[in-house]
C-alpha cells in the first residue's frame, strides 16, 4: 500500500523519474569506481605480499667432486714399487711409485674411472676435467694425460686444452697437471660414465725415471644451480644472469621451487666461466637471489 | 491522443520529462565515463611494476635492463642519473617482457651513480650503482 502510494506520488511528481535514474545510475558508478579500485588495490596488496615473502638462496656448482680411481693401474710399460692405486685416490701425500723400464726407460700406465651419472646426468655435462698430481725424478722429460676415445676406440688427446705434455718443475715437491676436455668430450665419455686415463711419458729417453703419483682423478665441468626456498611461495625462476667483467649473459630458464623446498637446476646451455664471476637469478615476482664465485 | 491535442498544455509536461530524462542520461553518460578513465588511470598506476635485472657500464654508456614484473605495459618516459635528467627516446616494456634501456652516459670507474627510471605514470624505480 505505501508502495503504491510512493509510485503515485512519483507519477504526479514529474521530475521525479529523472531524480531516480540519476540516483541509480550514481550508485551505479561509485559502485563499480569503488569495486574495482579496491578489488584491484586488494590483487596488488597481495601481489607485493608474495613478493616481500619470497626468499631464494642460490648456490652454483660449476665443477662436479672429483671421481678417482676403481682399480689397481694397469701397467703397459714399467712397474709399480710401491704403495697401491688406493694412494691415488686423494690429494694427501700418500703415493703410489711407478717406474720406468729398462732401457728404453718408459712409463705406460692407464686406470678406470667413473663419472656418477645419477648424480650429473650425461646431457647436462659441458667438459670434463683430468688433474693428476705428481713427482717425477726426472725434469726434463714430458708427462701426457690421454683418455680413451669410445668413438676411435684408441687413447687420444684430440680436444684436450693441452697436447703437449707437462713438464716437471720440482724432484722434490709436487707438481700439478690437469687438462680439459671441452670439445669432443663425449667421445671420451661411455654412456655408464666410464673413463680410461692413461697417464704415459714422452718415449725412450736416457733416465730411468721414478714416479709417484699422490692424486689422479676426473670431474665434469657443469652449471649446476641449487636454490633453496626458504620463502612462504612458491618461487619461479625465469632468467639466470651471468656477469662477468666484460660480459653481461642473460639465460631465460624456466624452473619452479616449491616453498620450504631445495632443488637443483642443470643447465647445458649455461656456460659458466673461468675465474670470477656473478650468477643471478630472477624470479617472476622480480626477486634476485645472487651468488658470488671467485 | 484526442485529450493531449485538446489539452494544449500537455505537450509542455512531456517535453519537460523527456528532454530532463535525456539531459539526466547525457550527464550521467558523462560521470561514467569520467569514472570509467579515472579508475582505468588508477587501476593502471596501482598495476605498474618493474624492476632492473642488470646495470651495465659500457664505454660510453649505461646499459640497464628492465623487467616488466606488473600486471599492465608500461613505458620509461625519463631516465637521471645522480638527479640529472638524460635523454632517452620513450621506452615501452609489455607486461612480463624484458629489455635493455640504454642511456648514452660517460661515466668513471669506481663512481657511485644514482639512477633514477621513471615511468610516464609516474612509477619510479631507483637504486645506487657502483661503475666498475
Amino acid at each position: 500500500m505505501r508502495t503504491i502510494m510512493l509510485l503515485h506520488k512519483l507519477r504526479k511528481n514529474k521530475r521525479g523519474f529523472s531524480t531516480v535514474i540519476a540516483v541509480v545510475l550514481s550508485l551505479v558508478i561509485l559502485v563499480v569506481v569503488v569495486a574495482n579500485v579496491v578489488l584491484w588495490d586488494y590483487t596488488m596488496n597481495q601481489y607485493d605480499w608474495e613478493k616481500l615473502h619470497e626468499g631464494l638462496s642460490l648456490t652454483v656448482t660449476a665443477r662436479s667432486t672429483w671421481f678417482i680411481v676403481q682399480s689397481e693401474y694397469r701397467i703397459n710399460n714399467g712397474s709399480i714399487t710401491g704403495g697401491s692405486y688406493l694412494d691415488t685416490q686423494a690429494d694427501d701425500e700418500i703415493y703410489e711409485t711407478f717406474r720406468e723400464t729398462a732401457a728404453p726407460r718408459v712409463l705406460d700406465i692407464n686406470g678406470t674411472f667413473f663419472i656418477d651419472l645419477a648424480k650429473y646426468p650425461l646431457t647436462y655435462i659441458q667438459g670434463i676435467e683430468i688433474l693428476i698430481k705428481f713427482q717425477a725424478t726426472d725434469t726434463s722429460e714430458a708427462w701426457f694425460l690421454k683418455a680413451y676415445n669410445w668413438t676411435a676406440n684408441t687413447y687420444s688427446n684430440s680436444g684436450f686444452n693441452s697436447t703437449t705434455g707437462y713438464t716437471p718443475t720440482t724432484t722434490t715437491g709436487w707438481d700439478y697437471y690437469q687438462v680439459s676436455i671441452t670439445n669432443r668430450w663425449t667421445s671420451y665419455v661411455k654412456s655408464d660414465g666410464k673413463m680410461f686415463i692413461k697417464f704415459h711419458d714422452a718415449g725412450a729417453d736416457p733416465t730411468r725415471t721414478t714416479v709417484r703419483i699422490d692424486f689422479l682423478a676426473v670431474r665434469a665441468t657443469i652449471a649446476l644451480f641449487s636454490f633453496k626456498n626458504n620463502g612462504q611461495v612458491t618461487s619461479h625462476v625465469t632468467s639466470v644472469w651471468v656477469i662477468t667483467s666484460t660480459i653481461h649473459s642473460r639465460y631465460d630458464v624456466d624452473f619452479f621451487i616449491n616453498s620450504g623446498t631445495a632443488a637443483s637446476f642443470f643447465s647445458p646451455n649455461i656456460n659458466l666461466p673461468k675465474g670470477s664471476y656473478l650468477v643471478k637469478t630472477i624470479t617472476e615476482r622480480g626477486n634476485v637471489a645472487v651468488y658470488s664465485v671467485g | 491522443m484526442k485529450k493531449l491535442f485538446r489539452n494544449k498544455r500537455a505537450i509542455t509536461p512531456v517535453l519537460s520529462s523527456l528532454l530532463l530524462t535525456v539531459i539526466t542520461v547525457a550527464a550521467m553518460s558523462l560521470a561514467a565515463t569520467a569514472a570509467y578513465v579515472i579508475s582505468d588511470n588508477l587501476h593502471q598506476t596501482m598495476g605498474e611494476r618493474f624492476i632492473v635485472e642488470d646495470v651495465w657500464f659500457r664505454t660510453g654508456s649505461i646499459n640497464v635492463y628492465l623487467h616488466n614484473v606488473g600486471k599492465v605495459d608500461l613505458t620509461v618516459s625519463s631516465v637521471y642519473i645522480n638527479f640529472t635528467l638524460q635523454s632517452t627516446s620513450p621506452f615501452a616494456l609489455q607486461v612480463g617482457k624484458t629489455g635493455w634501456l640504454n642511456v648514452t652516459y660517460t661515466w668513471t670507474s669506481g663512481k657511485v651513480y644514482h639512477i633514477n627510471i621513471v615511468t610516464t605514470r609516474g612509477t619510479k624505480v631507483a637504486d645506487y650503482y657502483v661503475a666498475p
